[in-house]
């Protein structure tokens, strides 16, 4: 078992229900697309699932981890077998990209090897060689700020690439890229998951990306799961009741919304030119 | 005009009384700082200060002296190097302590952030007084009080500067299983970097101010050769002192601004991020902090002897218990007081005079005149205002607008440079003449950046306040200074924690009123 969500729930601060009452499963190497309207949750999950947030009810279990207990060591080790891509990569625009796609690796190498890597980059053969699986090998020591929306995303992809983790967690992983490469991106993770036997899970704002692709489709509304089924038996009735509310129209790539990478608001220029 | 409610303006009520509780603040400070602008033109000071400065004319060029020059210049650089690279090396940890930056769940470190407080609240100059006390004259003293208060100073700043770059990366490399050092390193020190190198170069340049100011207490350098100059009312000598200051903090700027654009450079295509220039910054930064060291000749094995721990913890018991006699706090009130009126006083003329100065089209070269008055330390401007007005918190408050005026004419400069065109221009084109289309278009852009300007300056200008008074320009300093040349530990203690409390007190004001007026 990849991972196992029993009846979970999760809350935020303000009292706003984000998830509730998940029951979840998936084996190893599993392939399993998340879609449902925006707002139902999908990221939450995915969160959820990532260790990034705990699950406030039920019980959550990741790679044979019980989430719930957090020990320090087993629990950041735990973390290195999961990979995450996120819908806006995190990634600091000043970082080169060989930088940023070595870091996949922080959790996995020893603290002497990252602190090293800053000073002269440990592994540029291994970074060049997940740059080129997202076509991006000319840019390994560009900065990031340098990369458009798309490009930054896929050097975001090529550092899970390189983390080689268990789990893979990808958040809208293609919205930044146009139809053609979205294709071919969603297919090069699956078949690195495939390659490895690792476990995929991956939200897709685009219907006929999802179903096109992955073998086993969750559908999420309202915090809930709607339903969880192989992608051969989703009907377009089902997705129709999925997506009711937003205006009727089923999302499928053509109608991808760009992506725009925003420039991080910086409010210690203030401060610091003064004092 | 009162006639119709609805067409009263709703504001009104509030500015007023916004406009008056000013007045009733401010008319009592402004009477305890003595400000009484006559006092520039009595005939007698204005005989003082008009021989003093035609004393300038020709500056000291004598090889004797330019040999002193030299060596009180080097002095003071290596007392700024060495005084920052402790303060850098107390900062780092401090600042991973006290940061919430990295923290999956932000926590704030109240132990740390205490310690932070007292180390930046006490200025380096009382720091160094005391140590001159413990370690006799000479820059020992010096280094060790900078590395202190700007150790404090570096490490708020580095945390705040760390909390306030985007999260988001270092909290992905956390979920990927990465520690926090390393999260800070990979995730947020890429976008911090620059921020936090212009910052410590800034902090160099304020190290050589701080440095030369130490020099009047006996701590070496610069200071203690204008300390004489001045005593002896020689002008010509000051004149070079002060042209020496000039090119340091000329050079320091010029040297921060190169650093800034050697950050922007893309990176070449080769594996080592390092190239030329960040090997030249490097070995510039070894080979000075060195250098340094050596040539200020610090004993540091003889700093920490048992003996010297046994002298040094004789020394502080002294200073307790403070005095909190009745009559002693009546004084030291009166002080904070003064202290608070020098400040405000202070920024407040400077505020003024740097908007003028800032204004654009007079800008060109009034800029020139902005970095003079900047590169010349507060203190050594109260030298030479209490020759101008007498000695007293006028003296004071005058130094402190002088500097501060550079100091802020710079900064409003920039902020009404990055403050959106558009608006002001469009009222230009409508056919508003440029001053009025500076007030309703250009202004209220700049506003919030100049009013926050203003009110940190004010965070530093107590500051300094609470030490001018070591040259006679009134406030707490002038009775700490006493209080230290007689012995008097108890009462010297209750004022320096008089000069806490209050550079608190004005952090909170300052903090508020950034949010009120933000």
């Amino acid at each position: 078992m990849s991972f196992a969500l029993h009846g979970v729930g999760l809350t935020h601060a303000n009292g706003f229900r984000a998830l509730c009452d998940i029951s979840l499963r998936a084996a190893p190497g599993e392939r399993i697309a998340l879609i449902g309207p925006s707002g139902a949750g999908k990221t939450s999950l995915l969160s959820v699932l990532g260790t990034a947030l705990a699950p406030t009810g039920g019980l959550a279990e990741v790679l044979g981890f019980d989430q719930n207990f957090r020990s320090t060591v087993a629990f950041k080790a735990l973390r290195a077998r999961i990979g995450s891509i996120h819908q806006a990569p995190p990634i600091p625009g000043r970082q080169r990209v060989v930088t940023a796609v070595l870091a996949g690796k922080l959790g996995q190498w020893p603290a002497w090897k990252s602190l090293a890597s800053l000073i002269y980059p440990i592994d540029v053969a291994g970074a060049r060689a997940a740059l080129e699986r997202v076509d991006l090998a000319d840019k390994l020591f560009a900065r990031c700020d340098q990369l458009s929306g798309g490009q930054l995303q896929r050097v975001g992809i090529a550092r899970v690439l390189y983390q080689q983790p268990e789990l893979i967690l990808a958040d809208e992983p293609v919205s930044a890229l146009d139809p053609a490469l979205a294709l071919a991106t969603v297919r090069l993770l699956i078949a690195d998951a495939e390659a490895r036997g690792a476990t995929l899970v991956a939200s897709l704002h685009a219907v006929d990306l999802a179903i096109g692709n992955f073998s086993r489709i969750v559908g999420v509304k309202g915090g809930c799961i709607a339903f969880d089924l192989p992608a051969s038996e989703v009907t377009v009735p089902l997705l129709h009741e999925l997506y009711a509310g937003e205006g009727g129209e089923l999302p499928v790539q053509a109608h991808e919304p760009h992506f725009l990478s925003q420039a991080a608001a910086n409010g210690a220029a203030t401060r610091a030119a003064c004092c | 005009m009162l006639l119709n409610p609805a067409d009263r303006d709703p504001a009104a009520r509030g500015r007023l009384i916004g406009a008056l509780a000013t007045l009733v603040i401010l008319w009592p400070l402004f009477q305890a700082a003595d400000v009484k602008p006559s006092a520039l033109f009595d005939g007698g000071n204005l005989k003082v200060i008009t021989n003093f400065l035609v004393g300038f004319l020709p500056p000291e060029t004598g090889a004797e002296f330019l040999g002193y020059l030299g060596k009180a210049t080097l002095e003071t650089l290596a007392i700024a190097t060495a005084g920052l690279v402790l303060a850098f090396l107390l900062a780092v940890p401090l600042a991973y302590l006290a940061s919430g930056a990295g923290r999956e769940t932000p926590t704030l470190n109240p132990v740390t952030r205490a310690l932070l407080t007292i180390l930046r609240g006490i200025p380096e100059l009382v720091w160094a007084l005391i140590f001159v006390r413990v370690f006799g004259l000479g820059p020992a003293a010096g280094v060790l009080a900078l590395g202190l208060t700007y150790g404090g100073m570096l490490a708020k700043v580095y945390a705040e500067i760390l909390e306030s770059v985007d999260a988001a990366p270092a909290n992905a490399l956390r979920h990927n299983g990465a520690g926090r050092p390393l999260a800070i390193l990979y995730g947020l020190l890429p976008q911090a970097s620059k921020e936090l190198a212009s910052y410590s170069v800034y902090r160099w340049e304020c190290a050589i101010r701080a440095s030369v100011v130490m020099g009047f207490v006996g701590a070496g350098g610069l200071g203690q050769l204008m300390d004489q100059a001045m005593k002896m009312l020689n002008g010509g000598e000051a004149a070079t002192i002060l042209l020496t200051f000039m090119v340091l903090v000329f050079s320091a700027d010029g040297l921060s601004g190169w650093l800034r654009r050697a950050l922007d450079t893309p990176p070449a295509a080769r594996p080592s991020p390092f190239g030329w220039r960040s090997g030249l910054v490097g070995a510039a930064i070894v080979v000075g902090s060195v250098a340094s060291f050596r040539l200020l000749d610090i004993g540091f094995g003889a700093l920490f002897s048992g003996e010297a721990a046994r002298s040094i913890g004789e020394f502080v018991a002294e200073f307790f218990p403070p005095d909190l006699s009745a009559d002693w706090l009546e004084r030291v009130g009166k002080g904070v007081w003064e202290t608070l009126a020098i400040s405000v006083v202070g920024t407040l003329l400077a505020a003024v005079a740097g908007l003028l100065l800032a204004l654009p089209r007079w800008r060109a070269p009034f800029s020139f005149l902005l970095n003079t008055l900047r590169s010349v330390p507060e203190l050594v401007w109260a030298t030479i205002t209490a020759l101008a007005v007498g000695l007293g918190p006028f003296a004071g408050s005058l130094a402190l607008a002088l500097h501060t005026t550079g100091v802020l004419g710079r900064l409003y400069a920039e902020a009404l440079d990055n403050a959106p065109p558009a608006p002001g221009q469009a009222l230009r084109v409508a056919g508003a003449p440029g001053g009025l289309a500076f007030l309703y278009g250009t202004l209220p852009g700049a506003a919030p950046q100049l009013i926050a300007y203003t009110l940190y300056r004010w965070e530093m200008n107590i500051r300094m306040a609470a030490i001018l008074g070591f040259v006679g320009a009134g406030g707490l300093g002038q009775l700490l200074y006493f209080e230290l040349s007689l012995f008097h530990h108890a009462q010297a203690s209750t004022v320096i924690i008089a000069m806490l409390l209050l550079s608190i007190a004005v952090d909170q004001a300052s903090a508020w009123l950034r949010r009120a007026m933000g």
